[in-house]
């Protein structure tokens, strides 16, 4: 479970969050939607431990993001940022490694063509599933992928929303943050729009 | 095989490094097999090798532990402020009587000042906010500068002749290295590169940006200030013994990742052996070229490298991509 009680997020002199409270059950998918500069990516960076609420508190169980070492909290949350960026030419298999297991995550979002492609030759898709896929490799109860189908065609879309469900099915906590484009959100347990 | 290739010809330049020289001695093959048996070679030619090799290993490994640790594909001790700090602890050192050229309280000296000046450029890069690598190269050089221009002052000011030149600590040069001035740099080579082996992972997931590399476990400052006293302690105990040698902090990890791949874990013995390689070559060009005349090394190391590294980002160039 996710709270968050009562949380006021300032960013460049502007509440992008304001005394917002919410609960985010286990075993779920949550999609947070909104337009541009709403504060969706923020809230989700908020969770995620990136940076800490002006007010209010965000806890995943017990466990405060902002407080728990980065090792620990690689253990409970793992997160895919938007427009993941590879200066290093590392291969497909190497950047999932470093994050768990990646055979498993390869096969289900199609990545074993591209297995031993150097990351710096992908395409803006490919990235972002590679990103999504190291994320999913990490291996903790708690899923965070911001904007994770921006850049896919419809059969990469299907099969990641797939993967969701079933991650989910099995007891991770999915947070998913979405354009407010996105028109069909069936696949999702839960959508915030407004934390305001 | 290419790992292989690569050993044979340190060791084929190391040998053909310690042939050479502007004395020829007779009975070469003998004399290399049995240490001590001809001054020429065990006192002279020997130290002088054994430091190109050591120095170059350092400062090609401190050049990965700045890139690392900046995600920049230009960060080298000499652009971070780290080789001019090194350089002024190490003249101020030996000015104030406290410390000799290549003795270990040189070294000393060099690692502290190293430290002291990679330090200034992280902090002041970092005044405004999250570590920019824009910012942080601008102030490396300014700060560099600054330093340099410092070491050039109290060389001049100071008269002892073992303060050295400012070509000395500009240009470098191996010609007055000892068997005792080793025991410094190889200490601080040794244990730089264990720090950097250490650190060498999370350099990897550093290269994914601060924000992914702290989702995936990295505690950032830890690792930047590790990778800070590795390149310092490396840098600082090179530079200290024989001058800034140019160009190998950059070029050598480059080349490594060329033929060898981005992992940090390996890319710190291919450096090693590449950085070593080049100024071993280098060191044989500059005492050799224009005899009796020696040139200074760090000409000699540019020579050498850049065309390597041109050659290598006009063929090959999504080793490093700049977001």
């Amino acid at each position: 479970m996710i709270t968050l009680d009562e949380i006021t997020i300032v960013r460049d002199g502007r509440e992008v969050i304001y005394d917002y409270s919410e609960q985010i059950p286990a075993g779920s998918i949550t999609v947070i939607v909104g337009p541009n500069g709403c504060g969706k990516s923020t809230l989700l960076s908020a969770i995620a431990g990136d940076i800490a609420p002006d007010k209010g508190t965000i806890t995943i169980d017990e466990l405060h993001p902002i407080l728990t070492p980065a090792k620990e909290l690689s253990r409970i949350r793992a997160m895919a940022i938007q427009n993941q960026s590879f200066t290093l030419g590392f291969t497909v298999r190497q950047i999932i490694e470093m994050a768990g297991e990646a055979d498993l995550v390869m096969q289900q979002l199609a990545l074993v063509e591209i297995a031993d492609r150097v990351v710096t030759t992908l395409s803006g898709g490919e990235a972002q599933r590679v990103a999504i896929a190291q994320a999913i490799a990490q291996n903790t109860p708690v899923l965070l992928l911001d904007e994770p189908l921006a850049a896919q065609d419809v059969s990469s879309r299907r099969r990641i929303i797939e993967l969701l469900q079933s991650l989910a099915e099995k007891g991770v906590t999915v947070v998913v943050v979405a354009h407010s484009d996105e028109s069909d959100l069936a696949w999702a347990d839960k959508v915030i729009k407004q934390f305001h | 095989m290419k790992r292989i290739a690569l050993f044979v010809v340190l060791v084929l330049s190391a040998v053909a490094a310690m042939s050479v020289g502007a004395t020829q001695v007779d009975g070469f093959w003998s004399a290399l097999v049995s240490p001590g048996s001809n001054e020429i070679i065990w006192q002279i030619r020997f130290p002088r090798v054994m430091a190109a090799l050591i120095v170059g290993a350092a400062v090609g490994i401190a050049g990965l532990m700045a890139q690392g640790a900046c995600n920049n594909a230009v960060a080298e001790p000499a652009i971070l402020g780290t080789a001019a700090g090194a350089s002024l602890g190490a003249v101020v050192g030996i000015a104030t009587g406290v410390a000799q050229v290549g003795s270990l309280s040189a070294v000393l000296c060099g690692t502290l000042g190293a430290l002291l000046a990679t330090t200034i450029t992280f902090k002041l890069a970092a005044l405004r906010g999250a570590l920019s690598s824009f910012t942080l190269i601008i102030v490396g050089i300014a700060v560099s500068a600054i330093f340099t221009s410092l070491v050039g002052i109290t060389a001049a000011v100071v008269n002892r002749a073992d303060a050295r030149s400012i070509s000395f600590w500009s240009l470098g040069s191996l010609a007055l290295v000892t068997n005792e001035n080793l025991i410094g740099v190889l200490i601080t080579t040794i244990v730089g590169a264990t720090i950097a082996w250490f650190v060498a992972p999370m350099l990897d997931r550093l290269s994914l940006g601060d924000q992914t590399a702290f989702h995936l476990g990295v505690n950032i400052s830890q690792v930047r200030l590790l990778a800070l006293i590795s390149l310092s302690l490396l840098a600082g105990g090179a530079v200290s013994t024989v001058g800034v040698i140019a160009f190998i902090g950059l070029a050598a990890p480059h080349i490594a990742r060329f033929i060898f791949g981005p992992s940090h874990r390996a890319l710190i013995v291919y450096t090693g052996f590449i950085g070593a390689l080049i100024v071993v070559c280098a060191d044989t060009l500059s005492r050799t070229i224009a005899q009796p005349n020696e040139l200074p090394i760090g000409l000699a190391t540019a020579l050498i490298g850049a065309p390597v590294l041109i050659a290598l980002v006009t063929v090959k160039n999504n080793v490093w991509r700049t977001p």
